[in-house]
């Protein structure tokens, strides 16, 4: 039997003989033992019992001072006063592992003295708290969240987020009543038809339009408020788009049939009324579920900023804030740290990888002087530099700016159902009238030609015309989230089918983004171990995939312990074992230990010497994605023009568009210069997609029509982008464009349906032919067919 | 047939259906359906000690609502 016991805290097995023993309790750490005290003296622990066994992460007492928390810039920027006069914050908690953390952290912070409220969403671990400022101060919140074993951020909960959630909401609210009263109705409505054909009297008749008109009233002054609002909105800029189209309907019909309630002559209309408005309105919903916001892109681009650096001030290395950094400070960055600001480096070297600013593959060395850009990572470098710039001014901050302006700059394609619908709109109002006025003056009463100029609108009311697009998009959508393909908007699918030029760029798109071993070459034979050994300890990118090139090759590889191990930056690295000196690097590091060398080649290489001898050569390549050539020349037969654009030079980027057949390309671009070269392609009004993974691309991924970003590169790119490739093959952005097609057509098909259906009805209402049974059935049928038909596709490719 | 049983029928029926619909939207503007997985979850922590919780926590809030002062 093993001699593991699990902690009484955190439920994480060690070793009897590691523990705390305490009353019978066992605890992993001073922290878990510290927790679990805290709880029993607060009558909490019950929380162990709903917890039952899952693991939490032991606390740590290694915690920043809380007071941070208190300081008026923190207050300015995360806490809010809410309408009582409450302080409120978002936060996200971390270690939050089962519903019982949710309770306990609840729990635990109502207990607190002054706080109000303290809510927390375990979905995605974000939490709301409401206190009362003049008993508590956010510290004592957080330092008391820390005190159970978990930890607090602030987190920015912007106004559009927040926004987005309550318009949702409405939504719901407005369709949960909409549902409700149409699906009654339609119960009160088969006794009325089921009456019309096997004789029913006025009087059940009017009872029956009394039930149905208490339940269409809601429908059309909550539920249907929306369209109103829109019909008002739209005259006051004088479009008369579909809103107005289904107020004017839906209230008309809705006065129409109190009018035959009163007067008790047959059925009213109010399931129409009902039926119109909740189609509508789900129709709507879909869309508003599908939008993205551009404000919030910016929100996410700023947290991506960590906002603190290290400066060295009186000899001793402090955390500033980055937006405290002056011109002239010495800014500390180790290896593996993004640089933040522009400066020059004063101390130090190393290589630096600048690949999401300019798409130069190849880590660049960079010494004493050199001028080091924020946005770039040390891949092996701890420098010291004097920023040149403070951020505000910085490289990184104004591609920010800029980004701002591109978003707007976006160009926006009307949607084609969007058209549509304010022409069929104002066509249907304007038929409306001239049946009404038409009949009028063919006597007839006044009553009777009010009828039937109403029952063309009705007829009219578009629910197809509404479902048509929103049904086939979320199809769309759908099949994208499938294979891979994120759209963030629904509106992008009808803009991405109407392509007609693709821009590339290289790095990150087109090909992997990492060195790969295209060539070994042995000069004499040695123990693969022993190189396998020495690029292991490194994690410069070069060695790594030499690293995986042995590993694919060689079976039985072990690993040596060296008795010396030295990394040169930016040159290699050197080892000694049993009197083997080892050396593996580029040539400026053979060069160093004075060892002669005669090979060459374009490619980046990797010597391999033992003892003075190069025994092995490895030339290095970021090699083109696997389905790279497949799907460009898949372009080519759409029709659809091909561009490269990269940062990287002349050399890499000629022989990967000839190796492609790209003839279209252009290299060493500044992420101005494709965002320009983007603008230009809109000049000569061509539909453009860019792809692209890093900052670099940004700009022009924020410029052109579709921006597409790879799921795997920088987060800002993702962000921007209106579409991700969530597995970063080319072969979803092929899926992307079938897609997108297929989706258009689609929505052309259902178009149609509809129009073919209004085609059909509108005359025999204007001939004063229809009744309320006609209405209602095709009105359903319509829907269903459009719905119908956008669900054919998803079987269509399911094979 | 009597109309008054027609009428009270779906009077009632109506009746009924509103208050369920009154309850749903309640629940929705209460936030009870904004997090699925507390919500599948809320049954394990439905409690006396829970309702008590909720209770202390009205009256604190009320509590601290009159003692506020806007300045």
């Amino acid at each position: 039997m093993s001699n593991k016991i699990a902690c009484s805290h955190c439920h994480l097995e060690f070793d009897r003989s590691l523990m705390i023993e305490d009353n019978g309790h066992y605890f992993c750490c001073s922290g878990c033992q510290g927790v679990f005290h805290l709880l029993s003296d607060e009558g909490l622990d019950s929380f162990y019992s709903k917890a039952s066994n899952t693991k939490l992460t032991p606390p740590t007492n290694q915690y920043e001072d809380s007071s941070n928390f208190n300081s008026p810039a923190f207050y300015d920027k995360f806490v809010k006063v809410n309408s009582d006069g409450f302080s409120e914050v978002s936060l996200i908690i971390e270690g939050i592992h089962c519903s019982a953390c949710v309770w306990l952290n609840e729990k635990a912070l109502h207990k607190m003295d002054g706080v109000i409220e303290a809510s927390i969403n375990f979905t995605n671990n974000k939490a709301t708290i409401v206190w009362s400022d003049d008993i508590l101060k956010l510290s004592q919140i957080i330092d008391m969240i820390r005190a159970i074993g978990y930890n607090a951020f602030a987190y920015d909960s912007s106004t559009q987020e927040l926004h987005a959630n309550k318009q949702r909401k409405e939504y719901y609210l407005k369709m949960a009543v909409a549902i409700f009263a149409s699906m009654n109705i339609m119960w009160i409505a088969v006794a009325q038809y089921a009456g019309y054909f096997s004789g029913i009297t006025q009087d059940v008749k009017t009872i029956l339009n009394i039930a149905e008109g208490v339940l269409a009233t809601p429908v059309l002054f909550y539920s249907g408020w929306v369209f109103f609002r829109g019909a008002y909105y739209g005259l006051k800029t004088k479009v008369v788009n579909m809103d107005l189209l289904v107020a004017t309907g839906a209230a008309s019909t809705y006065l129409y049939s109190i009018y035959i309630t009163v007067q008790e002559r047959g059925e009213a209309y109010f399931d129409s009324v009902s039926m119109i408005i909740t189609f509508v309105l789900i129709g709507k919903f879909l869309e508003v579920l599908s939008k993205k916001n551009a404000a919030d892109t910016l929100d996410v681009l700023s947290k991506n900023i960590p906002s603190e650096v290290n400066i060295l001030k009186n000899e001793k290395v402090i955390s500033s804030k980055l937006s405290d950094v002056k011109v002239g400070d010495i800014v500390v960055v180790s290896s593996g740290e993004r640089v933040l600001l522009d400066g020059e480096i004063i101390k130090g070297d190393g290589s630096f990888d600048e690949s999401s600013l300019t798409g130069e593959s190849d880590p660049i060395y960079k010494n004493l002087s050199d001028k080091v850009i924020s946005g770039t990572v040390s891949i092996d470098a701890d420098i010291h530099f004097k920023a040149t710039k403070d951020f505000q001014h910085s490289t990184l901050s104004n591609l920010v700016t800029l980004l701002e302006s591109a978003i707007n700059k976006k160009p926006k394609i009307q949607q084609m159902a969007n058209r549509l619908s304010e022409h069929f709109s104002s066509a249907i109002l304007i038929l409306s009238f001239l049946t009404f006025f038409i009949w009028w003056l063919w006597p007839h009463s006044f009553e009777t030609s009010f009828m039937v100029g109403i029952s063309v609108i009705i007829i009219a009311c578009p629910c197809a015309l509404a479902l048509a697009t929103p049904v086939a998009t979320l199809v769309g959508l759908s099949l994208g989230v499938k294979r891979g393909v994120l759209f963030k908007e629904a509106a992008q699918l009808e803009t991405m089918a109407k392509v007609d030029t693709i821009v590339l760029d290289k790095t990150g798109t087109l090909t992997i983004a990492k060195p790969e071993v295209i060539n070994e070459t042995i000069l004499y034979d040695f123990d693969e171990s022993l190189l396998y050994s020495l690029v292991k300890n490194s994690n410069h990118p070069i060695a790594s995939s030499i690293q995986r090139y042995l590993e694919n090759r060689y079976e039985k590889l072990n690993e040596i312990n060296f008795d010396e191990y030295g990394q040169s930056p930016a040159l290699g690295i050197n080892a000694k074992y049993n009197d083997t000196t080892l050396v593996g690097g580029n040539l400026r590091l053979l060069n160093k230990f004075n060892i002669e060398i005669d090979f060459k080649t374009q490619d980046t290489v990797f010597y391999f010497a033992l003892n003075s001898t190069v025994v092995a050569i490895y030339e290095l390549r970021d090699k083109l994605k696997a389905d790279a050539k497949d799907i460009i020349n898949g372009f080519k037969k759409r029709d659809i023009e091909v561009v490269m654009l990269t940062g990287d030079n002349k050399h890499s980027a000629t022989q990967v568009a000839s190796e492609l057949e790209i003839k279209n390309f252009m290299y060493e671009y500044s992420p101005e210069d494709k965002a320009d070269y983007i603008s230009t392609l809109h000049k000569d009004n061509k539909t453009v997609v860019m792809v692209g993974d890093g900052i670099n691309d940004i700009l022009a991924l924020a410029r052109a029509d579709i921006g597409i970003a790879m799921g795997s590169g920088n987060d800002i790119a993702v962000d921007v982008g209106d579409i991700v490739l969530l597995n970063d093959s080319l072969k979803s952005l092929e899926d992307a464009i079938k897609i997108s097609k297929t989706t258009f057509g689609l929505i052309k098909q259902n178009l149609l349906i509809s129009l073919l259906y209004n085609a059909v009805t509108i005359p025999l209402a204007m001939a004063g032919y229809v009744i309320p049974l006609v209405a209602a059935i095709s009105m359903s049928f319509s829907s269903l067919l459009v719905v119908g038909n956008s669900m054919r596709i998803r079987y269509k490719w399911q094979r | 047939m009597d109309n008054w049983v027609i009428s009270m029928m779906l009077g009632a029926s109506i009746f009924l259906g509103a208050v369920a619909l009154g309850a749903f939207l309640w629940a929705i503007k209460n936030g009870q359906f904004d997090d699925e997985e507390k919500f599948l979850n809320a049954t394990k922590f439905d409690g006396e000690d829970e309702l008590n919780d909720a209770i202390k926590q009205e009256q604190k809030k009320e509590a601290l609502k009159k003692n506020y002062k806007p300045e």
